[in-house]
């Protein structure tokens, strides 16, 4: 089921930065002396073309550095997409697909799954790559590589950031009655840890109330990291500090699924929200029938702007529009939000390593890694990129940097995303009724010590 | 010397029968022995080897080992239910669909005039033409829990439902029932009214001769002469309900929550969702013993060799 689109890619590259169809002719050179075939392993994603796109334009400027250099290599990169619906289901795959001996030599995966890899030996280590080639990866943000370090080392680069929020339809809260110092007040009432996880509820329930919107709360209907965000808020880390093992604790995973139990039992988040299709979610969302979409900042250079119109300039936007942090479950708590990077990493069994580090260094180039950010509103990697006028007109990317103060990672546990997984099917019954919140926090930690190694239960 | 020659003819008639004999057998029985090795016999090896190993996500076996048969008896919480879902499930679509819905079309269709009857049966097999992805995607549009659902339409407009229902999460259960239903009845009504196309004519003639009415003929000559095909589909059918599950993953994915995981599915999302291929393979041993004693029950209890032995319909 997977299709070779390298041509597509390209094409899509070189129109999306503004290029033409001639860089093609750097990617596939006619008669290279030696050439490498490199192959590249990407989600069909439409948040985000560019990662692999990049990576078919930065072979163009590899081979140029190879050429100026008087080496007789040559790259020639082949895009292998493969239609998993998310990054979790693309990753399990490609595990597969190492595990019979087709595996790429370079691969784009979502930062929790790159220790998976690396647990089975599938993947490249790379600090010592890293060290040798400071042209290419020097100035990436330093925060950013933590997500990309399994306990021996590195061994990923980081694509791209993001932030995750609630976002809110103000124009309904004015209809529901709050006045506009209160509702302009909300994302640093939120960031002083004085608006709350349970006020949140309660405002979606006046909203509802008070208007005609059929929903209060909503978020992604399948698995994902954005509702991790809500268990962070509550103190879930998962991690334990100690052994790096796997960490469930009952009360605070009771007290996260009590939040979502809470929403439905009001009739804010709706008892289907994991049955229904994620465009019918945001359609909802953006045409004024919901009051929070919990959701992440891609979505509006995504989505928003292009399918819903919703304007893109930033009077425009905020004059009706809105984002607040994940709330503190209590006053005076810690608010939070969740950046989930994507990041490049080289198959332990990469027909040339060195080559495919510098092609994935050239990928990550300010000028590429910005045509992504502004083309699909994600944060940048490097501080260079703040400078280009591009990324400072794209005001969604500095206003989203505000929450980088207070964001977490998903943690770098190789099960985390069976974790993940389990967390889910936990969450979906607490939706539809099938468990309360203590039961759900059972029924995880039943299914994570039953199938999952080194969990330790608090 | 004219005896010797009658001998060796007769040896070579001999010889030349028993090579007939292996001949026919490699024709008429190789094809179908080839296949049940290809995918029966060789599957079920692999599976029960896959079963003794820890083969995860990244399909490598680092032990061979028993403890995915430990966690099936101690430590899977989930299976009851499951099992248990399992069973209202196949017993549900036989009894109430399968069987008895395929019943009642089968009399239905054969006791109006010829065209109409070919006209329903004709639709009734629509779901069972329609690629299984195109029926979902039909079900998916009438059941969707907003006021666009072409039920909720209905519901709301003509009988004044002021919410809209959300069936998927009301009643999901029902819904895989129902899904699969509308499909497994065609087989039976086929069958079934093939088996009463061949009931002879002028037994309903003397019937009603003896004055019985339209229920005293199918209670004491139709049914009767079902009894065959009735016990043919229900084993059919109970075995196909209990290891297909793509209607369901395709309908609820399993859900909300496990409430419509069957264990055919509870497998699939087990071994491919969660990468625990041992676990699954595990798992899935259960079904292939499951099956072959269902369908060793059935054939007892059905007393099937009866049925195999000679045409039963015409004797009546």
């Amino acid at each position: 089921m997977l299709r070779w689109t390298s041509t597509t890619v390209a094409l899509l590259a070189a129109a999306l930065a503004g290029g033409s169809a001639g860089t093609l002719v750097g990617v596939m050179p006619a008669l290279a002396q030696n050439t490498i075939k490199l192959e590249l392993w990407s989600r069909q994603d439409p948040s985000g073309p560019l990662r692999a796109g990049n990576v078919v334009k930065a072979a163009e400027r590899l081979n140029k550095e190879l050429a100026a250099a008087g080496s007789g290599k040559r790259v020639e990169i082949a895009v292998r997409e493969s239609p998993a619906p998310g990054f979790d289901d693309d990753a399990l795959q490609l595990l597969k697909v190492f595990g019979i001996g087709h595996g790429p030599d370079m691969f784009i995966a979502a930062h929790e799954w790159i220790c998976a890899f690396q647990t089975d030996g599938l993947v490249l280590k790379l600090d010592d790559y890293i060290a040798k080639y400071p042209q290419y990866f020097g100035t990436i943000f330093p925060s950013l590589w933590e997500s990309t370090k399994c306990p021996d080392g590195i061994y990923g680069i980081p694509q791209d950031a993001e932030a995750r929020m609630f976002f809110y339809d103000k124009k309904l809260l004015r209809t529901a009655g709050y006045d506009d110092a209160f509702i302009e007040a909300m994302p640093k009432r939120t960031l002083s840890g004085d608006l709350t996880m349970d006020e949140l509820i309660d405002i979606a329930k006046q909203a509802m109330d008070k208007t005609k919107a059929q929903y209060g709360i909503l978020h992604r209907p399948n698995k994902g990291p954005d509702y991790i965000m809500v268990f962070q808020s509550y103190g879930n880390g998962f991690v334990d500090p100690k052994t790096g093992h796997l960490l469930l604790e009952r009360d605070k995973l009771a007290a996260a699924f009590g939040w979502f139990e809470r929403g439905v039992k009001e009739g804010v988040i709706p008892a289907n929200n994991t049955a229904m299709e994620f465009d019918a979610l945001r359609k909802q969302f953006y045409a004024g029938n919901a009051v929070f979409w919990m959701y992440g900042i891609w979505d509006l250079g995504t989505y928003a702007f292009p399918t819903y119109g919703l304007p893109s300039d930033e009077a425009g936007f905020f004059a009706d529009w809105g984002w607040i942090a994940a709330p503190a479950p209590k006053k005076g708590g810690a608010p939070g939000s969740l950046t989930h990077p994507i990041i490049y990493a080289v198959a332990a069994r990469a027909a040339d390593p060195d080559l495919a580090v510098r092609l994935l260094g050239h990928a990550s180039a300010a000028d590429l890694n910005t045509d992504h950010a502004v083309t699909t509103t994600h944060l940048g990697i490097q501080p260079e990129q703040l400078e280009d006028p591009r990324y400072a007109k794209a005001w969604p990317l500095a206003r989203a940097t505000e929450l980088l103060k207070i964001t977490r990672f998903l943690p770098n546990n190789p099960q985390f995303g069976d974790l993940n997984g389990i967390i889910f099917r936990a969450l979906q019954g607490v939706e539809t009724g099938r468990l309360s919140a203590n039961e759900a926090a059972d029924f995880v930690i039943d299914e994570a010590t039953a199938s999952l190694k080194d969990v330790v239960v608090k | 010397m004219a005896a010797t020659n009658e001998l060796t003819i007769e040896r070579r008639g001999h010889t030349r029968s028993a090579a007939r004999r292996r001949a026919n057998f490699v024709i008429f029985l190789g094809p179908a022995i080839v296949l049940t090795v290809l995918f029966f016999v060789i599957p079920v090896l692999i599976d029960i080897a896959v079963s003794f190993t820890d083969l995860s996500r990244s399909l490598r076996i680092t032990k061979f080992t028993t403890e995915q048969y430990q966690r099936i008896f101690q430590g899977d919480r989930r299976l009851p239910q499951v099992i248990g879902l399992t069973f209202i499930y196949v017993f549900g679509t036989l009894a109430i669909f399968n069987v008895s819905f395929g019943l009642v079309l089968a009399l239905a269709t054969t006791s109006i005039n010829k065209a109409a009857g070919g006209f329903f049966r004709g639709v009734w097999l629509l779901p069972r033409m329609s690629p299984s992805v195109l029926y979902i995607l039909l079900w998916l549009w009438a059941i969707n829990p907003s006021e666009v659902g072409l039920l909720n339409q209905v519901l709301m407009h003509a009988f004044g439902l002021s919410k809209p229902l959300d069936l998927m999460t009301a009643a999901p259960i029902a819904l895989i029932i129902i899904a699969n239903g509308f499909i497994g009845a065609s087989l039976g009504m086929i069958i079934f009214t093939a088996a009463i196309r061949g009931i002879p004519e002028h037994l309903f003639h003397a019937a009603r001769v003896d004055g019985a009415g339209t229920l005293a003929q199918i209670r004491f000559i139709t049914l009767p002469a079902l009894r065959w095909p009735i016990s043919f589909v229900t084993i059919y059918q109970t075995l196909s309900l209990l290891v297909s599950f793509e209607y369901i993953l395709l309908l609820t994915k399993g859900g909300p929550f496990y409430d419509t995981t069957v264990y055919a599915l509870y497998v699939y999302r087990r071994a491919f969702e969660s990468g625990q291929y041992g676990y699954g393979a595990a798992l899935a041993l259960f079904l292939i013993v499951i099956g072959v004693a269902v369908a060793l029950l059935g054939w007892r209890f059905f007393d099937m060799e009866r049925l195999l032995q000679r045409p039963r319909i015409e004797v009546l």
